[in-house]
């Protein structure tokens, strides 16, 4: 049973068990403290009974005007902890915060097309795919290994979903910059 | 790498606040050049020399850095340049020079006192100094001149940390939160109070004092902040859990229902249960004051029944099973805890039965044991006495024995069913270690049957999650067992042997899910516990380790390469994570900047406690000890290698005193590392078990940091402080006992008799053959002393466990041996010849005695571990044979690997040998 709660800086010391796992991305530590300065509500952890650290979310809020929204910067999920509905709850809580406290249009992500469980999740949660983002995934910052799917999922102020509309269905990374 | 090696050694590592980025573009030689140019036309351009002097610092020129920069600073009237401020203030943050860099600030706000920006900067470098007086007032001075919400909450965030982190007596810190909290309820009152940031700061400034009844009224405050309070399901919870607080159980029960019926959260049901049971008691209490107290429990029965009918309710809905059924497992401990096991009993079934409703309904989940684990410790381990309850041990085995068999059987038919059976596994060997099970041959009963699923089923072949699961039960009984069964020193032998068994099952696993990070871990313990230094080093390479992984993992790696006999590789690491620890310090003040600036407080007492925890870790000085001790060892001359020993900061590589080493965090994350016993029963803790020699801690760091003040001193001719720290030395080690590893104190001695003979040398009246006799005898007796008898299993234990131990830190003493010899030849002193003759009839024995070693090993080494190792003992008789049938390659490798890893090791000693002459 988890408790999913604000992720705090000493929690890093405790979530070897979710970034050991091979397909978690472990950032710099400015990384995730500059998430924290700047979006501390955005940034979640799902906490199991015992203390320890299940996954995590980060996220943050940007845009302008009609694409003001939330983005989900990292998602992930230890291996004993899937299949508990541990990513809708995380994803539940930047959805809500996105809504409520931040008044967005609209919440996206960018995932690998390989990633098919991922996509199946982020589909069941709602998401759509709205475009694709040329060469976006790098290995070591340099060679692109793989575009990005683009997905979104229009919230309450965005009453006629005209987040989800698009003339362009593939971009470049910079066209992705808000 | 250079640069952060010097650092290092001259003690200029503290610099932490640097901004590494810049560190690493702009050339600050061309910087430099620009500057003099311009000072070659305008000798007095104060705004030049501020600017040099900042790229000298950061080009590492420190001495004339400081000089010019504290010459503009003292030059009337300098500070009324910006530019002169902007320069000043980064060289002496580079130079860490922190009350110069303040004196620029406040020098500079005397010619322009309402610079917003002046007092800003003065009130950041406070900030990411920890100096919360100055801070405080900077806030003030901040807040006076913008008159501006924020800086007036920087005030209060101010007034909070000097309570809290300052050295103030109980008066003065009561003072400062009662200015807090007043000018927290003014703003509130005055409507300043409008973020949930804001809210947070002030319910700390509440918590701080205690004041739980204020706490959950401000939560319940109405108007704009209310709804801003309801979307934060954090403050939500902690709205119910101070209503327990200020025993407002109703309250609590109402609020906690309200919220868990709309999203279930742990802490949630935990506040809903603790209420439900501290209600209960208080009806009891009220009961017992009745005159005829006989319907005592039927009365307040019902308070328990209500939150179990609303656990169920909750256990019915689609996807909260889970939550609401640990709930009820949960309310039974609890009950229990609270001396009302009989209402558990009536209400519940009890404990035991509450726990296997939970696992036969969610056995087939990963996360199953977890959940589960902390309540078998609850029922089975009497509170008081930490006591076994046999009873209930007895009536958890034989639930689990009905259940375990079945469960193997079905594992085939599906992933879930397999998982159940790994479940189950789990929950035998977590009884086992409660029942305190002292028999080896128990804990391999039944690894057969694992391996054959783990890695010889069509599951495995398939690769699911529970074969590696199941790989890893596996390899941890065989661990288990092999510690249980052979602690003895005289049955290492076998030891090591059941230890090879466990390794090779672990690398099949690994080759069988590459993924699996705790297989990794595992085996990266036993190859360092073996002393094969290469296979641990190139498994951990392969995890995904970076930053803040460093504290759980990288720590055990550094150091053991240096350990082992691997110097130059693993001072590589060392200094990654040297550069680790050094740049955090200024990410995180960076961090706190930002938390200001973007007015998340929230985030500022958890910014200053992870930074704290991060500089004075257990972790970071192990690190760097490590560090140090290794860069002895570099290759280069031994004028080189002086001069870094005369030029080393005695007091940066001082020893922390007693006080500071008590306040040492040791933040490894441990829960990764636990065997499947809970992290307080450390008799079956993995961590503990294979950890291959002492954990570095502050007996280990006081001795790492004495022996580089003594070379220091040695090579500085300070005879009076080398025999003062020579006996500081005997003392730490003394007092250490146990805590260090025998290989520890054969180095401490060492370096003692290394100290004695060069303040008997150095004098020149005094004889110093006794003390030249204990040195070499101390080398020559870590070194073999026979060749012994290649094929017995003891000669292989020993080479696991000792040989190459000692003959690295004879290395170590040898070389600081030859450091004095040289330190006298340059002093000067007329013993040299003599401690030349016999350092270098040491070296030639003892090259020849290494070189035997090395003969050994290639000739004999690898079929001995063959013939003492892979056929095993036969205890390990059967995991040994299904892993020789079914993955002979898999044998073989680990083989190669304990084999070349030991090699490496003294091929490199023997190199070092070669090169010291």
């Amino acid at each position: 049973m988890s408790t999913i709660r604000r992720f705090r800086a000493m929690d890093m010391f405790n979530f070897n068990n979710v970034n050991l796992d091979l397909f978690t991305e472990t950032y710099d530590i400015s990384f995730y403290l500059s998430y924290l300065a700047q979006w501390p509500d955005l940034f979640t952890i799902a906490e199991s009974a015992d203390g320890s650290s299940m996954g995590y979310m980060m996220g943050k809020v940007e845009g302008r005007g009609k694409d003001w929204h939330g983005h989900v910067t990292a998602l992930t999920v230890a291996p004993e902890c899937r299949r508990l509905g541990l990513g809708r709850g995380l994803m539940d809580s930047l959805e809500e915060a996105s809504e409520k406290t931040y008044d967005c249009y609209f919440v996206d992500l960018f995932v690998r097309p390989s990633n098919k469980v991922a996509i199946a999740m982020y589909e069941n949660f709602g998401y759509v795919l709205y475009r694709e983002v040329l060469e976006y995934y790098m290995t070591d910052g340099v060679m692109p290994t793989e575009n990005a799917h683009d997905m979104r999922k229009a919230l309450a102020r965005d009453v006629d979903k005209k987040s989800l509309v698009t003339n362009r269905r593939i971009v470049t990374p910079a066209e992705t910059h808000f | 790498m250079e640069q952060i090696q010097l650092r290092v050694v001259f003690g200029t590592y503290h610099i932490s606040a640097v901004d590494e980025p810049a560190l690493d573009c702009g050339n600050m030689n061309q910087a430099i050049a620009e500057c003099q140019k311009i000072l070659r036309k305008k000798p007095n351009h104060l705004s030049a020399q501020a600017l040099m002097s900042f790229a000298m610092a950061r080009a590492g020129r420190i001495d004339e850095a400081e000089r010019i920069s504290r010459s503009v600073l003292n030059t009337a009237g300098s500070l009324k340049s910006p530019y002169v401020v902007e320069g000043l203030s980064l060289a002496f943050r580079t130079l860490g020079l922190l009350d110069e860099e303040i004196a620029v600030y406040t020098g500079a706000l005397e010619f322009q006192p309402n610079d917003i920006k002046l007092n800003t900067k003065l009130f950041m470098v406070a900030s990411r100094n920890s100096m919360y007086k100055e801070q405080h007032q900077a806030a003030v001075g901040l807040s006076k001149i913008t008159k501006q919400d924020k800086h007036m909450w920087w005030v209060i965030a101010s007034l909070m940390l000097q309570a809290k982190y300052s050295k103030l007596d109980p008066a003065s810190q009561r003072l400062q939160m009662t200015l807090a909290e007043r000018m927290s309820e003014k703003a509130l009152v005055d409507g300043k109070l409008k973020t949930v940031e804001e809210l947070r700061i002030y319910l700390d400034v509440l918590e701080m004092q205690d004041k739980h009844s204020a706490m959950a009224d401000v939560l319940f405050t109405d108007g704009a902040l209310s709804e801003k309070i309801t979307n934060d399901p954090d403050l939500v919870t902690q709205r119910i859990g101070l209503l327990v607080k200020s025993h407002e159980y109703d309250k609590a029960i109402e609020a906690a229902i309200g919220t868990l019926d709309v999203r279930e959260n742990w802490l949630g049901y935990k506040h809903y249960i603790a209420a439900t049971v501290a209600k209960l008691g208080l009806a009891i209490k009220d009961l017992n004051a009745k005159p005829d107290s006989s319907e005592l429990v039927p009365e307040a029965l019902p308070i328990v029944e209500v939150t179990c009918a609303t656990l169920n309710r909750w256990a019915q809905i689609r996807g909260r099973a889970r939550g609401a059924k640990l709930a009820l497992v949960e309310l039974a401990a609890a009950l229990g805890a609270a001396g009302h096991s009989d209402i558990a009993r009536m209400t519940l079934s009890g404990l035991g039965d509450q726990i296997w409703e939970y696992v036969d309904q969610f056995q087939a989940k990963a996360i199953c044991y977890k959940d589960i684990m902390p309540y078998f410790v609850v029922a089975i381990v009497e509170p008081a006495s930490k006591r076994i309850n046999q009873e209930v041990l007895d009536f958890h085995r034989n639930q689990l024995d009905r259940r375990i068999d079945i469960a193997c059987e079905s594992a085939a038919q599906s992933e879930d069913l397999a998982q159940s059976w790994v479940n189950l596994e789990k929950i035998r060997y977590l009884l086992q270690a409660l029942s305190d099970d002292v028999n080896p041959e128990s804990w391999v009963l039944g690894v057969d049957r694992l391996l054959q699923y783990g890695l010889d089923s069509s599951q495995a072949q398939m690769k699911q999650a529970s074969c590696s699961d199941i790989v890893l039960i596996a390899g941890q009984r065989l661990i288990q067992a092999s510690f249980i069964g052979f602690s003895e020193t005289s049955q290492h032998p076998q030891l090591h042997a059941g230890l090879f068994s466990a390794l090779c099952v672990l690398e099949a696993g690994i080759k069988q899910n590459d993924g699996s990070f705790l297989l990794k871990l595992y085996a990266i313990r036993i190859y360092l516990f073996l002393s094969c230094y290469e296979r641990a080093r190139a498994i951990y390479d392969s995890l995904n380790i970076k930053n803040i992984q460093f504290d759980t993992l990288g720590f055990l790696i550094n150091g053991h390469g240096t350990s082992l006999g691997c110097y130059v590789q693993d001072l590589e690491l060392c200094y990654e994570g040297v550069g680790f620890y050094d740049s955090s310090g200024g990410r995180i003040s960076r961090g706190l900047e930002s938390s200001y600036n973007n007015e998340t407080y929230s985030n500022i007492t958890d910014f200053i406690e992870f930074r704290d925890n991060l500089k004075n870790s257990l972790q970071r000085k192990c690190t760097h000890r490590c560090a140090l001790r290794g860069e002895a060892f570099e290759p280069g001359s031994q004028a080189e290698i002086v001069a870094k020993w005369v030029e080393a900061n005695a007091d940066a590589i001082g020893h922390t005193d007693e006080a500071q080493e008590e306040a040492l965090h040791d933040n490894r994350d441990v829960n990764v590392m636990s065997l499947l016993t809970p992290v307080d029963m450390p008799k079956w803790n993995l961590e503990i078990l294979t950890r291959p020699a002492p954990l570095p801690g502050t007996a280990w760091i006081a001795v790492y940091s004495i022996i580089p003040q003594i070379m220091h001193h040695i090579a500085t001719a300070n005879v009076e402080d080398v025999e003062a720290l020579s006996k500081k030395l005997l003392i730490v080690a003394e007092d250490a006992g146990d805590s260090l590893s025998r290989q520890d104190h054969l180095l401490v001695r060492g370096v003692r008799q290394v100290a004695a003979l060069y303040a008997r040398a150095v004098d020149g009246s005094q004889s110093f053959d006794e003390q030249l006799s204990d040195l070499v005898g101390t080398v020559t007796e870590a070194l073999t002393a026979e060749t012994p008898d290649a094929d017995s299993p003891e000669t292989l234990s020993e080479m696991a466990s000792t040989t190459i131990r000692n003959a690295t830190v004879a290395t170590e003493i040898y070389i600081y041996a030859c450091s004095v010899r040289y330190i006298l030849n340059k002093q000067k002193s007329p013993s040299t010849k003599a401690v030349t003759l016999a350092i270098s009839q040491l070296r030639k024995s003892s090259l020849a005695k290494i070189s035997a070693l090395r003969s050994l090993m290639n000739n004999h080494m690898r079929a001995s571990i063959d013939k003492n190792w892979v056929t095993s003992t036969a205890m390990f008789a059967v995991p040994a044979k299904f892993m020789q049938n079914k993955r002979r390659a898999i044998v073989d490798s680990v083989a190669k690997s304990c084999f070349s890893g030991w090699s490496r090791s003294v091929k490199n000693l023997v190199q070092l040998w070669e090169q010291w002459s």
